[in-house]
């Protein structure tokens, strides 16, 4: 169960502690790919609560994405597009989308577990 | 059993897998908000640029301490005369000494001087369309030069450029359109004022052959003006 803390937190020490130094041009890939994280969290969040959730799509979507948006980027740079906003835009977009979808569930599964304690209450 | 057995296999995979993805998520988070934090940085003034700032800034304050050191000078020198002054009156065979530390002091530009004198002012000549050498008739430091040393040899207790004292330890040097004298720079037209005999002075440069001659000859505008009473600032060499 502490596995995956564990990990985030030997993932955010190493992050912090490794002396790796990139060069600027690539600063954006790493935006790109913290967006990409961050979306594909939240659509497995998402996914959960809407009890459509699998493993295979999460994990493989997590790497995937990150890749996907990193490489796509890097294509961009070199072919002279800023291809790398439209990958922005559309992880934030979706970013976005999860977010509320999530907000919206558990603000009905709130409101559903009031209706059902009044209703114990009233019985 | 065994299903069961599966089924926390199962489980030990997924916690795996999600140790493995948060530990990918925590890397990239932690590095990018190193790296970017570094970015932000990064975006203020180059170190090259601060170094520059610093440099001028403290430069700024040499010359400020420059300023109240050379002041601080010339009221001590006012204090030393006024001092002198009284020594004169007081003791009368010292009268000698005290004159002749003042013709010293003129001699050093350190104090004021006024008196008769000359003024000569070098301009550059007309732009000449056949003459394609701009260097052909403007002012060089070495004609600056040469009217000054004749002015010296002729006797001038007091000598001064564009305002600029000249001392026994000035320089003059050639910076490209302009002359440099002590570290300041001038342009064109150089006035040289000089204090000493108006009738020594004068004909001494005047002599034929001599350096207005010359000066002429290089295609330089020159004026020689007799003064009844000229005034030369002190010395000034805080910068």
């Amino acid at each position: 169960m502490w596995l995956p803390l564990l990990g985030l937190i030997l993932g955010v020490s190493l992050g912090l502690l490794s002396d790796i130094q990139i060069p600027q041009l690539y600063s954006n890939y790493l935006s790109i790919a913290v967006l990409a994280a961050l979306d594909t969290l939240f659509g497995g969040i998402r996914a959960y609560l809407q009890q459509i959730y699998d493993d295979k799509v999460f994990i493989s979507g997590f790497f995937f994405n990150i890749a996907l948006a990193a490489g796509l980027a890097f294509l961009g740079v070199h072919l002279g597009v800023d291809l790398y906003l439209a990958a922005v835009f559309a992880f934030g977009v979706r970013l976005f989308q999860n977010i509320a979808v999530i907000r919206r569930i558990l603000l009905t599964k709130w409101s559903d577990r009031g209706k059902v304690s009044e209703k114990k209450f009233q019985e | 059993m065994a299903k069961k057995m599966n089924e926390e296999n199962k489980n030990k995979g997924r916690y795996i897998l999600y140790s493995l993805v948060f530990l990918v998520l925590g890397f990239i988070f932690a590095f990018s908000y190193r790296t970017l934090g570094k970015d932000s940085g990064e975006t203020a003034p180059s170190p090259t640029f601060q170094e520059e700032e610093q440099y001028r800034a403290d430069l700024i304050v040499q010359k400020e301490r420059n300023k109240e050191l050379a002041d601080e000078i010339r009221s001590k020198q006012a204090e030393i005369r006024e001092f002198e002054q009284s020594f004169l009156r007081s003791e009368e065979n010292h009268a000698e000494l005290v004159n002749e530390a003042k013709d010293l002091r003129l001699l050093l530009g350190v104090i004021p001087a006024v008196g008769p004198g000359v003024r000569v002012t070098l301009k550059d000549g007309d732009y000449d369309p056949v003459e394609q050498n701009p260097n052909d008739y403007i002012v060089h430091e070495s004609h600056v030069l040469r009217v000054v040393n004749e002015l010296k040899i002729s006797g001038a207790q007091g000598i001064s450029i564009n305002g600029q004292r000249i001392s026994s330890n000035s320089y003059i040097k050639c910076t490209g359109p302009v002359i440099t004298i002590d570290g300041r720079t001038f342009p064109a037209p150089f006035v040289v004022e000089a204090i000493g005999d108006p009738e020594i002075l004068s004909p001494s440069l005047n002599l034929t052959g001599g350096v207005i001659d010359s000066l002429v000859h290089d295609n330089i505008v020159v004026t020689l003006e007799q003064l009844k009473e000229l005034k030369l600032p002190a010395l000034r060499d805080e910068s």
